[in-house]
């Protein structure tokens, strides 16, 4: 079994943050307005920019405990016959994806992964759920690699068909 | 080809009536600004809007030409942006027709293709004569299945294109006498009468609170008034009764609506492909290749299990027969056996046994829905301190009372079975669902467990297809079972499918022997269609097949090595340091 690069914490954990960001700023607006349009908040009101902060901070930890736990439970495999994953923090997932069943592979890479030096491999299949698997926080070799290695496979599994 | 003659009056006159009332309100709104008299500026672009249509399907008309080829399907079209589309042949999954009343009284057709791996439509015929559409949707099916087309359905072809006049009209019945024909049902009137009153659609209850205010019984602003706080609160008796006159009205539409769509419905086995043809004022015709069938789902809901009646649904990739109209099946409602038989001959299961989850889940549900109840309880009394409505808020505890049972019927009716061939799952009270999944047709395995199911030590395990619910996403799915039954059952369905994959490989490869063409290009068509592969993994074929034992041992390597070998040829360091 195989761990994503640790760097992906920090991924992940930017996320959470630019989350919280977006929280509390929506929440201090929501006060404001709800104070312009005269609804009273009572003792929530005097709260108006301690309210949106507390719970903006609140967010930040949770999602950066979260982006830690996520880190520490986040395993894959290529198996021998199949690509194998296991994730999530509060619902535990585990996925079976035979080679057969791969259409193709994708390596990607999101701004922030860029400028962590990391890259994501996102793998398809013709499922109706989850018909496209991602692998994140990959080195860009291991994701090259990785890609390389499950195209050969799946095309080798077609290649004998044809036969 | 071009498309029937009457579809030209017939789209241009709609499409006339569309543009001319664009403008005609675009000119309303734009007469008093202007200081016109009304007349003066609608009645004029109200002419132009509708010649504008009707030149717009004129140029339509002209431009729409199909023709069916060897191995594809072309449609040239377009009149703004043209296009030239050509649709393999071996890719066309379902070919569906459908007439509305005016259309049937024209004796034309929409005739729609669908392929796999598409939400939408890939192709639309607006509109061709209804005889031409069923020439070509057995046209398609005949080429599809690899048969070539014979001489006489290639006369049949010539003898159209020669003049669009003709519209086939002739040669329709002559094609369809050597098709082997077998009808597997149709349905009865107290069927379709039972399947009606059974079945409660919750669009109805939308249409119900639309059309039944007006009716005193079903006054509305009874039941608003218990959630509005100024208003004397209504009493609770009233409101209820009220809630059920709203509920038997949304039963009677509904009931209504299921009569007309699946007015008169009759399943017929052509060949390689079931079809099915429904509807009192839309006439619908379809076609299931059953060789494409990735799941199949019997249901029931209370009502018609006590009656013994259950409703079959086959789904093929990318699409569910007559998907488009929502929840449409197989076969809407027949005898609990026979949808068993119908199912049974699609997809060779053995009759199921269902392996229940365990006590433990049970005492899941009772939790589950005593603390659904408490929260119902608590958001009410919450209004009642807020709002000082409703006032009877712990009028919900009594639903503390069917808890116990919903927890039983919920644990009764989970449950899955592991057979040959086939795995097979069950969910659901009102609405019960048995999936039927051949090992052949798995994606992806997929095993979840939330924060309570570890708790409780359970899971879920779901055997995905490339089937189409997409929407309401209703996987086969065991649900709760032994967490480590469910690793057991993943492994197990991951070596089935291999298994499987293996044994119709072999089967292939001795038919292809034998030189049956058939079978090839079957094995073709499908494996482009759905991914599908029809293959064991590399490192099985190795080891368990020694018919071609050379070529592979050559192309993959020793039989245990080549994931671990290729992964550590590439990318060394990094391997090392994940591991």
């Amino acid at each position: 079994m195989e761990s994503l690069h640790p760097r992906i914490r920090v991924v992940w954990g930017v996320g959470a943050v630019v989350a919280a960001a977006v929280l509390t700023v929506v929440a201090g607006v929501g006060i404001r307005g709800a104070d312009a349009v005269g609804i009273d908040l009572g003792r929530v009101a005097a709260l108006d920019v301690a309210l949106p902060l507390a719970l903006g901070v609140v967010a930040a930890v949770l999602g950066a405990a979260h982006a830690v736990a996520h880190y520490r439970i986040w395993r894959f495999d290529l198996q021998e016959d199949a690509l194998y994953l296991e994730r999530g923090v509060l619902t535990r997932v585990d996925t079976v994806v035979p080679f057969v069943r791969v259409q193709h592979v994708d390596t990607q890479r999101g701004p922030l992964e860029r400028a962590t030096g990391l890259a994501s491999v996102v793998v398809y299949t013709a499922g109706s759920r989850g018909a496209d698997v991602t692998i994140p926080g990959l080195t860009p070799e291991r994701a090259q690699a990785l890609q390389s290695d499950l195209r050969e496979l799946a095309r080798e599994s077609e290649q004998q068909d044809a036969v | 080809m071009k498309l029937h003659p009457i579809s030209l009056p017939y789209r241009g006159v709609s499409r006339g009536f569309t543009g001319g009332s664009a403008l005609f309100f675009l000119g309303v709104v734009a007469a008093g600004p202007f200081g016109l008299e009304g007349l003066a500026l609608t009645v004029p672009l109200a002419v132009v809007g509708f010649l504008a249509g009707v030149a717009y399907e004129v140029a339509y008309y002209r431009r729409f030409e199909y023709e069916l080829t060897e191995d594809t399907f072309d449609i040239d079209s377009g009149v703004v942006a043209r296009r030239e589309r050509e649709i393999p042949l071996h890719r066309i999954q379902n070919v569906d027709i459908s007439q509305n009343v005016v259309q049937r009284a024209l004796d034309v057709a929409v005739l729609t293709l669908e392929t796999a791996g598409g939400g939408q439509t890939e192709a639309s015929l607006q509109y061709v004569g209804y005889d031409e559409a069923k020439r070509l949707q057995s046209e398609l099916r005949r080429a599809k299945n690899g048969e070539g087309r014979s001489e006489r359905s290639g006369d049949a072809a010539e003898s159209e294109s020669d003049g669009w006049t003709g519209d086939g009209t002739t040669a329709a019945p002559r094609d369809r006498t050597d098709e082997p024909t077998e009808q597997l049902f149709a349905i009865r009137t107290q069927e379709l009468l039972l399947l009606s009153v059974a079945s409660v659609s919750p669009g109805a209850l939308v249409l119900s609170v639309v059309f039944f205010p007006y009716v005193d019984l079903v006054d509305l602003s009874t039941i608003f008034a218990l959630f509005t706080p100024s208003t004397p609160q209504p009493p609770i008796l009233l409101v209820v009764s009220r809630l059920v006159a709203l509920v038997i009205g949304a039963w009677v539409i509904s009931a209504a609506l299921t009569f007309a769509r699946y007015y008169d419905f009759e399943l017929t086995r052509v060949g390689d492909e079931l079809q099915y043809e429904r509807g009192l004022l839309q006439r619908y015709s379809g076609s299931i290749p059953t060789e494409k069938v990735q799941t199949v789902t019997m249901t029931d809901n209370p009502v018609t299990r006590r009656a013994g009646y259950a409703t079959l649904v086959v789904e093929t990739a990318g699409y569910a027969a007559g998907q488009a109209a929502g929840s449409e099946s197989a076969v809407p409602l027949a005898r609990r056996d026979h949808v068993r038989d119908l199912a049974k001959s699609v997809e060779a299961f053995d009759e199921p046994e269902f392996e229940r989850p365990p006590e433990r889940a049970r005492r899941r549900y009772l939790g589950r829905y005593s603390l659904a109840v408490g929260a119902l309880t608590a958001v009410l009394y919450g209004a009642n301190v807020a709002f000082g409505a409703p006032t009877q808020w712990y009028a919900a505890l009594a639903l503390l009372v069917v808890v116990p049972v919903a927890a039983q019927l919920t644990w009764t009716h989970r449950g899955y079975d592991v057979q040959d061939d086939h795995v097979l799952t069950r969910a659901g009270f009102w609405t019960r669902t048995t999936k039927v999944v051949p090992y052949y047709r798995l994606q992806t395995v997929v095993r979840t467990r939330t924060v309570f199911q570890r708790r409780w030590g359970l899971a879920s395990l779901t055997a995905d297809t490339a089937g189409s619910f997409s929407i309401r996403k209703r996987d086969a799915t065991a649900i709760d079972i032994d967490d480590e039954d469910a690793v057991r059952l993943r492994d197990t369905l991951r070596e089935r499918l291999q298994g499987s994959l293996r044994e119709r490989r072999e089967r292939l490869r001795s038919g292809r022997a034998s030189g049956d063409a058939d079978l090839a290009s079957v094995d073709d068509a499908e494996s482009s269609v759905d991914g599908d592969g029809s293959v064991g993994s590399p490192t099985e074929s190795a080891d368990d097949d020694d018919t071609d034992g050379g070529t592979d041992g050559d192309a993959s390597g020793d039989p245990d090595g080549t994931a671990a070998g290729s992964d550590d040829g590439s990318d060394g360091p990094d391997d090392t340091a994940a591991n």
